[in-house]
């Protein structure tokens, strides 16, 4: 049989996001793959350097997507790393809330998301509908939807209200009841179990090598998550468990997506437990904020967002712009090394299932 | 800096001279080294646990004409980031490749060659990564202005000015 | 342009109240189209559908900035759809370049290459504001304003002036295509 040449373009129901893959396929297998990025591509390390410090919240949103806010806590804590800023502890409490929301957000449009390239529909009517709960406390809260530019350099930027404690407690409590459903919908389903248990297995060494991170690699049995490993915030201070799996194949990673969940409720109940009141933010800057400068130094900064280790690393020379920001976007290593080395072997109608459970993300290996 | 950090630093100061250490915190730590001694301590840092490399990058200085090449190193097991860096020559920007050590780093390599034009000797997969038919200097270095690249290629939408509309705005007998 | 004919006036009624749209997502307002199309606010009961190819898709929606890598493949994508087509442009990237009006790689103003029929200002906007302007196209077909269309074929060369001004080549070359 010879060899047919197709694209997996970037006009294709079954990719998420803006991203080509240039399949070379015999018969039924995949024997070549070559991603193709820069579909995405807006030239964010340049705009970065031509505006004021303060500028900058409004555009560091939209490097990545699905979860703005890993870009807002990335950029505020490299400042206060390099300036040395003291953050009220009730900031720091809300931040956390503000993250791990985010994180429940994504979850629940990636592990319903996979009914899309199966065939299971229900799965992302339910998925993006709950989303939609929490994007609504994202509105209380910051008065936006999607892109909030709500955690600022020293703190956050408003306070928040009993009411909107009492939101998100009504919240949470109807998503824990939800989780029954999804895992007799999906996670019990044959047909899933068909699809899904024992394809695209992914050792530990492999992962490693390739720097995998995230839940690939906890997939493979190692429990290595930023937030145990080297803590930021407060994560010290909560107590909350990280989910494992051993065989590292496409089910394990979606199930543990799923298992992630109660997790991040328990951190958000101890967090609104413990917080205490006072003020949320520091002023960081003597006179005006647009005249706001930062010392001279390097700093490296990174969180453990839904997909793994989203980092920044910022150089500062004194002024009032910033000298160089790099952004090491979380699916780097699987969107291009991964697709190259680890596709080849599949067959063409698990290559969308491929993407979907690697968590490849167009935006931010673009940026 | 955690205990192993300090057996790994101690460790680096024994055998090489001429390298510069920063301690920014508690966890984190800056080396500067010169080229030759670069990919010495990346292999020793490697085999002590440092073996996840989380970017590599570069840096334009361009009042000293020289670029700044960046490792960033982080351990899985106590969580310690080491940045090592390095400085070369901007006219004739050259250096050796990593990607035996870390396979990933043929695509940090290509697109940093992409954006800054920094040839790495070893790694010959240097097509364009992310850019598509571009046609001038490379576009991360300072000397590239992205807003008259911008006027000239993509003409903007032109706005007229209507001043007596601004005015009765700036009166209160309109709404903008 | 000519006024239309009885039967066009009947078929415009009807086309109206049954468009499908095409699913490409080109940029990031579209993290707010899965909740347009699912269950909270729900698009198919304007008779709105998400569909895979362009050759069966009516509206074409530019969702946010465009690079001039996508550029090249939304004029493929433009050109392949049969008549009549609607392009609705989607946030303030299309308008005037928005947040990315100094940047090397997305374009300005974007009916200099394709024609528009409708803009919808926000960053991003929220689904509401989403049907309403599937309503308005809706209300634009049946008194027979939205003619993007027929502009396009007739100031062909002046849109393909400005194509290749802005892009050097509207053909794609990478190693699929050699």
């Amino acid at each position: 049989m010879g060899e047919v040449k197709f694209f997996f373009g970037p006009n294709h129901p079954g990719m998420n996001g803006n991203f080509s893959v240039h399949l070379y396929v015999e018969g039924d297998t995949v024997v070549k793959a070559r991603p193709i990025p820069g579909f995405l591509h807006r030239g964010f390390e340049k705009l970065m350097e031509r505006r004021l410090w303060f500028q900058n919240m409004a555009l560091i949103p939209r490097i990545c997507v699905p979860e703005p806010d890993i870009n807002e806590i990335c950029y505020s804590m490299a400042i206060e790393k390099i300036a040395k800023i003291d953050v009220p502890e009730r900031a720091q409490w809300i931040r956390m809330i503000v993250l791990e929301l985010a994180r429940m957000a994504n979850h629940f449009m990636s592990f319903p998301g996979i009914g899309g390239p199966l065939g299971l529909y229900t799965g992302p009517n339910w998925g993006v509908a709950d989303r939609d709960r929490i994007l609504d406390i994202f509105e209380a809260l910051t008065g936006a939807r999607v892109y909030h530019m709500y955690i600022i350099p020293g703190g956050v930027r408003k306070d928040m209200t009993p009411k909107i404690e009492d939101l998100i407690q009504k919240t949470i409590d109807y998503i824990e009841s939800r989780l029954p459903d999804y895992e007799n919908l999906i996670f019990k389903n044959r047909i899933v179990h068909t699809r899904l248990k024992g394809k695209i297995i992914l050792t530990r060494e492999q992962a490693l090598e390739m720097g995998v991170t995230g839940v690939g690699l906890r997939a493979t049995g190692v429990p290595y998550d930023i937030r145990k490993v080297d803590p930021y915030l407060f994560y010290d201070k909560v107590d909350f468990e990280v989910p494992t799996a051993t065989e590292g194949d496409a089910f394990s990673r979606v199930y543990l997506k799923f298992l992630e969940i109660p997790q991040s409720i328990k951190i958000i109940r101890q967090a609104l437990e413990k917080m205490p009141a006072g003020k949320v933010n520091v002023r960081i800057s003597e006179g005006s904020a647009l005249r706001y400068r930062v010392p001279k130094g390097y700093a490296y900064v990174h969180v453990e967002s839904s997909r793994g280790e989203y980092g920044y690393f910022m150089v500062s020379d004194g002024g009032e712009k910033p000298y160089r920001v790099a952004v090491r976007g979380a699916s780097y290593p699987q969107g291009l090394y991964g697709i190259e080395k680890y596709m080849p072997g599949t067959r063409i109608e698990d290559v969308p299932v491929w993407l979907a459970t690697m968590d490849v993300c167009a935006p931010e290996i673009d940026r | 800096m955690t205990s192993s950090m300090n057996e790994v630093i101690e460790k680096i100061r024994r055998q090489f001279k001429d390298v510069s250490i920063t301690e920014t915190d508690e966890r984190e730590v800056k080396i500067d080294a010169l080229q030759e001694n670069v990919l010495g301590i990346l292999s020793i840092l490697k085999n002590e646990g440092f073996s996840h490399l989380s970017l590599l990058t570069c840096v334009d200085w361009i009042e000293n004409k020289e670029f700044e090449l960046v490792y960033i190193l982080f351990s899985w097991k106590d969580g310690g980031k080491i940045i090592v860096s390095t400085r070369i020559d901007r006219e004739n920007p050259k250096f050796v490749t990593v990607k035996h050590m870390w396979p990933v780093a043929r695509f940090y390599e290509r697109e940093i060659h992409e954006f800054f034009g920094v040839e790495f000797e070893g790694n010959d997969d240097m097509k364009p990564l992310i850019l598509e038919l571009w046609d001038d200097i490379p576009p991360l270095r300072k000397d590239f202005d992205p807003l008259e690249y911008s006027r000239k290629k993509f003409p903007d939408r032109e706005y007229k000015k209507d001043v007596l509309q601004e005015a009765r705005i700036f009166r209160g007998e309109t709404n903008g | 342009m000519k006024q239309r004919s009885v039967w066009e006036w009947i078929a415009d009624q009807l086309r109206s109240r049954s468009m499908w749209m095409l699913h490409y997502c080109t940029g990031c307002g579209a993290i707010e189209l899965p909740p347009s199309m699912t269950a909270r606010f729900d698009m198919e009961r304007f008779g709105i559908n998400p569909m895979a190819t362009p050759r069966q898709a009516d509206i074409f929606l530019i969702t946010g900035y465009l690079s001039t890598k996508t550029l090249r493949r939304v004029i493929y994508t433009y050109e392949q759809m049969p008549d009549p087509k609607y392009v609705i442009g989607f946030g303030s990237c299309t308008i005037n370049g928005g947040i990315y009006y100094d940047s090397y790689a997305t374009i300005n103003r974007l009916d200099l290459y394709i024609p528009v029929d409708l803009y919808i200002a926000g960053c991003m906007p929220r689904p509401e504001a989403i049907f309403e302007a599937f309503t308005t196209l809706m209300e634009m077909i049946r008194k027979g304003e939205a003619n993007g269309w027929k502009r396009y074929k007739e100031n062909y060369e002046w849109y393909k002036k400005n194509q290749l001004r802005s892009l050097g080549e509207v053909y794609v070359h990478d190693e699929f295509h050699e």
